[in-house]
């Protein structure tokens, strides 16, 4: 959101009467308060931030190279300390660093640490125990005692990194969980799949626009890309392929693209016109490959094809160009 | 903050649960409605190289058939098992006391079950995963599937899936 845009959310919010001129003068002077206090050490957005996390992801990557090394000379106790217990520590490092503004972003990367480790250091721990880690029912427990742990840490302190693994873990869990009910049962085959698939997509997209109007929103694009994706790909694959095709979901896809494409414009939203025009590609081959490749002859489907692409081409750089730059 | 920007979380967090509850409501619910099964059943573990069955059903008997391996090869013994539907348990029967039984080899019991392997869902492109249990079996009817303790298959056996169910005992 640039200055133009906010103020004129502020004048718009100001003639609802939802906003009071003390709100925004507090708000302002928080702001500034805030930036003098970090004074010369205030955090540099871009890149100094994104070293913050491949720094995590690297501590990470050493703690799992660490145990995967010595795994047969560490004992069951000492496995779980150099996991689980560097989660746990990397966590309580990020709470302490959290307190001090100076140090906030440092902090972040210690939760991002002991996301990324406390998983493993669970799996260690079952694992030590006895369990099969690779079961749907472990994996279940693994992913609820993670969420409850973020979602508990979220309530304490509304961080983008606690949002951002919530949603991760969550979306672990319902995986895990719903295949753990189903678990091999006869009538459950690869649409059982698609359609959880296509359900975390339109629930990752609508938390993506929740989003876009809170501290979270740098997600908002990561979770309309993902969500549009798993949601599209989901209802394209339900279509499947003659003579086992799906007519429902072979005639609603259209309908789906084009809602995707619309709400490209109404949201501001690249990710959803990207995928939008890739999927239209991808449909417009499979059903060309599908139905037409026999009666009007390969060549001939091509040419069509390639005209279908031009078209969406166009389509894609005139929306990009009038809507969305 | 807009209340349609509320009800998007609302509905974005409901999806999933909503699709938990309805699955284990599919699941468990009509368990509740359905009939106890009444027919045990007689299955084998066996060597199922080449589909060379050994044991089948003829007239309501079970059979033993002569298996051509090839040269060299040592196939693995055939076992035999009662299992009990109500007690979900297995019990261990000779070729001699098996040929006794009165068997319908029929897939559906009179009641209105079946035997079946559970599905071999590995997701679809690109969402796959693992996690399944492609030995598993399972006593289907009635809109419900219960999976069945059976003898592992997996022990000591050359391929996989090699429990055959064989009759009904009636």
């Amino acid at each position: 959101m640039d200055k133009k845009e906010l103020l004129k959310n502020i004048q718009d919010l100001a003639s609802q009467k939802e906003i009071t001129k003390e709100e925004i003068i507090s708000a302002f002077e928080n702001g500034a308060r805030l930036d003098n206090g970090r004074g010369d050490v205030a955090p540099q957005k871009g890149i100094s931030h994104i070293l913050y996390y491949i720094g995590g992801a690297v501590v990470f990557l050493g703690i799992s190279v660490l145990i995967w090394q010595h795994w047969t000379a560490l004992n069951g106790s000492t496995k779980i300390l150099s996991t689980l217990g560097a989660g746990i520590a990397a966590y309580i490092t990020a709470v302490f660093l959290s307190r001090d503004e100076r140090l906030e972003f440092v902090g972040r990367a210690f939760y991002f640490i002991s996301a990324l480790a406390m998983p493993l250091g669970l799996h260690v721990t079952f694992y030590v125990a006895g369990f099969d880690t690779g079961s749907l029912g472990i994996q279940s427990i693994v992913s609820g005692i993670l969420l409850t742990t973020f979602l508990l840490s979220y309530f304490v302190e509304r961080k983008t990194v606690f949002a951002l693994f919530n949603i991760i873990f969550g979306v672990w869990l319902f995986f895990a969980f719903t295949g753990f009910l189903v678990g091999s049962r006869p009538g459950f085959g690869w649409e059982f799949s698609a359609y959880r698939v296509l359900c975390i997509g339109a629930s990752l997209s609508l938390i993506g626009y929740y989003f876009t109007e809170t501290s979270h929103r740098s997600l908002t694009g990561a979770l309309y890309g993902f969500g549009v994706f798993c949601f599209l790909g989901a209802a394209l694959a339900l279509g499947d392929w003659k003579p086992h095709q799906n007519a429902f979901w072979e005639l609603v896809f259209p309908g789906l693209i084009f809602g995707v494409m619309f709400l490209s414009v109404y949201l501001k939203s690249k990710s959803f016109l990207t995928f939008g025009s890739l999927y239209l590609i991808a449909y417009i081959f499979k059903i060309t490959g599908e139905y037409f490749a026999d009666s009007l002859g390969w060549p001939l489907v091509l040419v069509l094809t390639g005209l279908g692409l031009i078209a969406i081409g166009y389509l894609h750089f005139n929306l990009k160009r009038k809507y969305l730059s | 903050m807009g209340s349609k920007k509320n009800i998007s979380l609302l509905i974005g967090i409901a999806i999933p649960i909503l699709m938990i509850v309805l699955i284990a409501l599919s699941i468990y619910l009509p368990s509740f409605f359905a009939p106890a099964p009444q027919f045990n059943f007689l299955y084998v573990t066996e060597d199922n190289y080449g589909q060379n069955f050994q044991f089948g059903v003829e007239n309501g008997v079970l059979v033993k058939r002569e298996v051509k391996y090839p040269e060299h090869y040592i196939p693995k013994e055939s076992r035999l098992f009662i299992h009990d539907v109500i007690k979900n348990t297995d019990r261990e029967i000779t070729f001699e006391d098996a040929r006794k039984l009165k068997l319908d080899s029929r897939l559906k019991s009179p009641d209105g079950y079946e035997v079946v392997y559970g599905s071999t869902d590995y997701g679809f492109f690109p969402f796959f995963y693992g996690g399944h249990d492609y030995n598993a079996m399972y006593l289907k009817g009635h809109n419900t599937s219960k999976k069945l303790d059976l003898q592992a298959s997996t022990d000591g056996r050359y391929y996989y899936r090699n429990r055959r169910f064989l009759g009904w005992i009636r």
